[in-house]
């Protein structure tokens, strides 16, 4: 009990330490920041607009205007998902700065995790700020939530999914204590996550084979169907469903997570000669 | 209450037959090296620590010396339970050094000269901070403790200043204040005076005897610098090649094979060099040539010796200049190696 309170004790300066390096950015990082996962959306926009030129057309369920809902909504899920750039575990266990922690009575994850907490806490204000703005300016395109239930709903999947996310970064970053590739695997991860997750075609409009597979997998439950969900169109018994899939991959994942780490220190040499 | 300077029973480090082993594969060059290194990767074996047995306890001031690939870090790095050994054993406060527990954790600190233990891009005060809270240190004692330890480093006004922009010297007296912050009862420092100026290692030595002499901390401290050890440790472990050649008290040592000096000559050019046919001439000032070059001799003298050993340099040799120095470490090793015996510390 008292090594858990030591831990969020920890994890609370860890945090605040986090805060103030990614706050004391410069205006680039800022700009990109913002800037992330956004691009994407904008060209499917063009993409369904030359898809969905006739004034009736639908594609899965879904007019242009749905469509545009979809997409900016799956950004935003997108941004508070954790993401690779988030870490730099692999370089710190490459460049030896993991070294130091080995010796003092802290668990390194704890320190990683203040990286998620600091995520979520940038990336929620971020999207704050975006969503005023959307609605004060776009009222006629910015997507409503269906109720407030479906919007917490929504929040809910996505943040654990983000975990799931965050668990996975930190596997493939703890192997390299074995490769000297993580950058390759990471980029390939990601990719295979991108889709996975729906962020840019709904996995509802995917065929059903595929569909009904990535409905097993933790991305599907982090960014398409919390879109759904807030909009209303899937139904909110989904959320149940949704959290037992996420649970169960967090599960596995800390599993993973723990015994990745416990082998890979095994391996590890330490940090200077 | 410790006992001020002396040395308890009570062991604190243990290392038995102690082995360390490093795997490494060769990285091959060009297109097919890139495949190469991918299907047939070309393994190495090499032997950082061999059978090392080691007893250190509470109080001890320990050095450990040796030349650059020595394993010193290893040992320190193995002890500490950052890397494991691969054969026999290393432990800590009676547990075993991989699988010490947070509670052994807050009894040990680590400062590495080549490598920072605070946080690069904070002020030195926030990094302490984070070790408030990581060891938890009350915080009057804390700020008892760092007033003090800076005070007398010197680097009190510091503080303040991001420990990226500090200098070389400046930074190590802040891992030392980190390093003592906690009062842990052992403390591992490598190289802690590595590329520092004259001052500053004064500074860092008088501080560490004086933690020593007070405190009862124990200290391990590795340098390839003979003036470091001298001056702090007393005792004294030397390592070569990852074998351990010499562990005992630094007075004996010294009183065995210290006394020597090293003379150094420089000759006039196309002056006559050294012969074989003069070594005779050297045994009765106990001299020997350690190293011959066609324009430089070195010799190793007993100290008692050396009056009456110059004149004869003079006298021997167009001598343009001349040296007198303490025994090097260098030679100071190879004497112990030729003492020992060709077995005792080769490699297999
Ligand atoms: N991570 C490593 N991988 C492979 N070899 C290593 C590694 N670390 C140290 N070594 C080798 O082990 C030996 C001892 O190194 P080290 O303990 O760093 O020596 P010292 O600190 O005495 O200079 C050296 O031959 C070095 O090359
Ligand atoms: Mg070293």
């Amino acid at each position: 009990m008292s090594s858990l309170l030591r831990d969020l004790r920890l994890l609370g300066i860890a945090f605040v330490y986090e805060l103030r390096k990614v706050t004391a950015w410069r205006a680039g990082f800022v700009v990109r920041e913002l800037m992330r996962s956004m691009w994407r959306p904008l060209v499917m926009i063009f993409v369904y607009r030359a898809m969905l030129l006739e004034p009736d057309a639908r594609l899965g369920g879904y007019d242009f205007p749905g469509l545009v809902g979809y997409l900016i909504l799956a950004a935003s899920f997108e941004k508070l998902l954790f993401h690779q750039r988030g870490l730099d575990l692999a370089d710190q266990i490459f460049q030896g700065y993991v070294t130091k922690y080995l010796t003092m009575p802290v668990r390194f994850f704890v320190l990683a995790l203040a990286r998620f907490v600091q995520h979520i806490a940038v990336q929620g204000f971020v999207l704050a700020v975006l969503w005023i703005l959307g609605w004060l300016l776009l009222p006629q395109w910015w997507p409503q939530p269906h109720s407030a239930a479906a919007a917490l709903s929504a929040l809910t999947l996505v943040l654990l999914g983000s975990y799931c996310a965050f668990l996975v970064c930190f596997v493939v970053n703890v192997l390299a204590f074995w490769l000297d590739v993580i950058w390759t695997l990471s980029a390939m991860a990601s990719f295979v996550f991108s889709f996975a997750a729906g962020v840019l075609v709904p996995v509802s409009i995917m065929p059903e084979w595929l569909a009904g597979t990535l409905r097993w997998m933790f991305p599907y439950w982090a960014v398409s169907a919390p879109v759904e969900l807030f909009l209303g169109r899937l139904d909110p018994s989904a959320l149940s469903h949704g959290v037992a899939v996420l649970l169960a991959w967090i599960v596995a994942l800390e599993l993973v997570r723990e015994l990745a780490w416990r082998r890979g220190l095994g391996r590890h040499v330490g940090a200077g000669v | 209450m410790r006992d001020n300077g002396r040395v308890s029973d009570e062991v604190l480090i243990e290392m038995r037959a102690a082995c360390k082993r490093f795997r490494t594969w060769k990285r091959k060059e060009g297109v097919r090296g890139f495949f190469a290194n991918f299907l047939a990767r070309e393994w190495q074996t090499v032997s950082a620590l061999e059978g090392i047995d080691l007893t250190i306890r509470r109080g001890e001031f320990v050095g450990l010396i040796g030349a650059n690939g020595a394993g010193k870090t290893t040992l320190l790095k193995c002890v500490s339970g950052i890397t494991p050994v691969s054969a026999g054993s290393a432990s800590m406060f009676g547990c075993d050094s991989f699988e010490l527990r947070d509670e052994h954790k807050r009894r040990l600190s680590m400062v590495m000269g080549q490598r920072s233990q605070l946080w690069w891009d904070l002020p030195a005060i926030d990094s302490f901070r984070l070790l408030r809270e990581i060891y938890p240190v009350p915080r009057e004692v804390f700020e008892r403790r760092v007033a003090e330890s800076a005070e007398r480093l010197g680097v009190a006004d510091k503080l303040q200043r991001q420990l990226r922009n500090l200098s070389l010297g400046e930074r190590m007296k802040m891992e030392i204040v980190g390093a003592f912050l906690h009062e842990p009862d052992v403390v591992f420092l490598d190289e802690p005076t590595i590329g520092l100026d004259l001052v500053s290692r004064e500074t860092i030595r008088r501080h560490l005897v004086e933690l020593n002499r007070s405190r009862g901390v124990t200290i391990v401290l590795t340098s390839h610098d003979m003036e470091d050890i001298e001056e702090t440790c007393r005792r004294l472990v030397i390592l070569r090649q990852g074998r351990m050649l010499f562990d005992g008290a630094l007075v004996d040592l010294m009183a065995r094979v210290y006394d020597r000096r090293a003379i150094e000559v420089h000759l006039e050019p196309h002056s006559a060099g050294w012969e074989e046919a003069l070594a005779p001439l050297l045994e009765p000032f106990s001299a020997k040539l350690e190293r011959s070059a066609p324009l430089s001799l070195l010799f190793s003298v007993p100290a008692s010796a050396v009056q009456r050993f110059v004149p004869f340099l003079f006298e021997r040799f167009a001598i343009r200049d001349l040296a007198i120095e303490r025994h090097p470490l260098d030679m100071l090793i190879r004497q112990i190696f030729q003492e020992r015996g060709p077995g005792a510390g080769a490699a297999p």
